[in-house]
């Protein structure tokens, strides 16, 4: 005898396919668009934090004017280092845009300063002493902590962080949704089986139980796959880019890390929760406007 | 609910004045007042149409009166919550024409199914249903799923499974309806055992004139949107339009 095992709600496999479906591919993209923000932030990070402390000088004029800019610099109170940027190095920066056939000889490049500033330096007075420095030895500069760079990069990539989260937050509202409109699509088709719990004495949280039950497992499960199949498509990404060796250099910090696995791991949990709490609330609002 | 208790005389169901409208000019019921006393059991007859299944899921509380009054077990239950009303129809069983067993479950699972919502355990219960199904006739299909059933089998489940609570009041909306003149005898004694084994009221719709004939027990007619009491000798004899 079977007694009591079957669940009280049967499944429906086409309808509960289809919605697996849905629940799936909104999973799989709600966490691709968490890791592309979460991403975006690391990239954001290791931009700016490489340029943080470093200035650029840019020298208008001969080598004696370079050498002469290089000692004052190096003699500026807050400044750690500086040196000149050989040609090779800014060949070597230019790479990525002018390709791996180097820069013509008659092409004149800008001569370069590179300096970094000590640790505990107040970098806007630095850079006004420095440059006023340079300024009283006639030399012809331009001054650059990157700051302005580094505030747009970062602007930038709030702005793509905002994308991603309003998107994740699209997805998970569809999801709700989809969910509703399935669990309130089942409460019809199973009317009759409803109508028999109440006259059993059943109360509303008792049968929103059972489809509260149906759909945690549904989302846990579809968040779940989604989930991986995000984990695989990053990778892939990540593999596809680190084949290219322009884009990498655009993207210093791109990789797979605990804070990655943590949105992963939260998808199908997240998925489960939503799905529980979606189904409960139309199944005792539907329940309400009956007798 | 159920420790509130019932006085010997007080009715286990009460309509007063009870209507149900779906709109204007489309009274369903009318006017309806009846009273069925503790270990009662009554016939409803009255022509198709006349409201005799509406009148029955007034009683069982799965529709509200538009006018009027119904009370269950001493309880006005006009103006009950929701929630207050589960615990009143817990002591009702019902029985339908077209059974509505869940064609997911066994013969064994439907019976048992009033007991699994109530929170019971299967071992303290399996017993109980199995005897039950047992005194249907149905000892041997415990497992049978109701599309393997035939119609006698499946609304003999229906009554096991109304029964199985030991409830105050048993509800039947047609149990002879759908299965032949054999079988609905065989079906109404075991309505006629639970009644006088366990002084279960019961009320019993039914188009099968001849079987109220035979019953000898009371008789109400609905016709017109009211109800009245019939007495037995004057039962229509012709069966109803």
């Amino acid at each position: 005898m079977s007694a009591a095992a079957s669940p009280l709600l049967p499944k429906e496999d086409a309808r509960e396919a289809a919605l697996f479906f849905v629940v799936c591919a909104l999973c799989f993209l709600a966490a691709l668009s968490g890791l592309v923000a979460r991403s975006a932030y690391a990239a954001a990070d290791a931009w700016t934090s490489d340029v943080s402390g470093e200035i650029t000088i840019r020298v208008r004029g001969d080598d004696a004017a370079l050498a002469n800019a290089v000692e004052i610099t190096k003699a500026t109170p807050g400044i750690a280092t500086a040196r000149p940027i050989t040609r090779d190095e800014a060949e070597e920066l230019l790479r990525p845009w002018l390709g791996a056939g180097g820069v013509p000889v008659s092409l004149p490049l800008p001569r370069l300063i590179a300096a970094e500033a000590a640790p505990a330096a107040d970098a806007p007075d630095l850079l006004r002493r420095l440059a006023a420095a340079l300024k009283s030895a006639k030399l012809d500069t331009i001054v650059d902590d990157h700051l302005v760079w580094s505030g747009d990069v970062r602007k930038s990539i709030d702005l793509a962080g905002l994308v991603a989260l309003i998107a994740v937050g699209l997805l998970g509202a569809t999801g709700l949704a989809v969910i509703a409109f399935a669990t309130h699509a089942t409460l019809l088709a199973r009317r009759d089986i409803v109508e028999i719990l109440h006259l059993s004495g059943a109360q509303d949280g008792y049968i929103a139980g059972l489809f509260e039950r149906r759909f945690l497992m549904l989302g846990v499960q579809a968040g779940a796959l989604g989930a991986l199949l995000a984990f695989g498509a990053a990778a892939f990404i990540l593999y596809l880019l680190r084949q290219s060796v322009a884009q990498i250099w655009l993207l210093p910090e791109l990789s797979l890390s605990l804070a990655d696995g943590l949105i992963l791991g939260m998808a199908p949990l997240v998925a489960g929760a939503a799905s529980m709490i979606a189904a409960r609330v139309t199944v005792m609002r539907s329940l309400s406007d009956m007798v | 609910m159920r420790e509130q208790g019932l006085a010997a005389d007080s009715p286990v169901l009460r309509l007063d004045r009870a209507g149900v409208s779906f709109g204007p000019d489309s009274d369903v019921l009318a006017d309806v007042s009846l009273s069925l006393s503790p270990g009662s059991l009554t016939f409803l007859t009255g022509p198709s149409g006349a409201g005799k299944s509406t009148l029955l899921k007034l009683a069982y509380l799965g529709l509200r009166p538009t006018a009027g009054r119904v009370s269950l077990f001493g309880v006005d239950t006009t103006h009950l919550r929701r929630r207050d009303l589960a615990p009143l129809r817990r002591r009702i069983g019902v029985v339908f024409q077209e059974f509505r067993l869940l064609d997911h479950l066994t013969a064994y699972e439907n019976v048992a199914l009033p007991l699994r919502v109530l929170g019971g355990q299967e071992k303290a219960y399996r017993q109980d249903v199995i005897e039950l199904l047992t005194w249907v006739g149905l000892g041997d299909r415990l497992d049978a799923r109701p599309a393997t059933l035939s119609g006698g089998e499946k609304q003999r489940v229906a009554i096991a499974r109304a029964v199985v609570v030991k409830p105050d009041l048993i509800l039947a909306d047609e149990p002879t309806g759908n299965v032949d003149e054999e079988m609905g005898e065989r079906l109404f004694r075991l309505f006629r055992e639970l009644n006088k084994r366990l002084r279960t009221t019961i009320l019993i719709a039914t188009h099968d004139l001849a079987l109220v004939r035979k019953s000898k027990a009371d008789v109400l007619r609905l016709a017109d949107g009211m109800v009245v009491r019939v007495p037995h000798a004057a039962e229509p004899k012709s069966p109803p339009q």
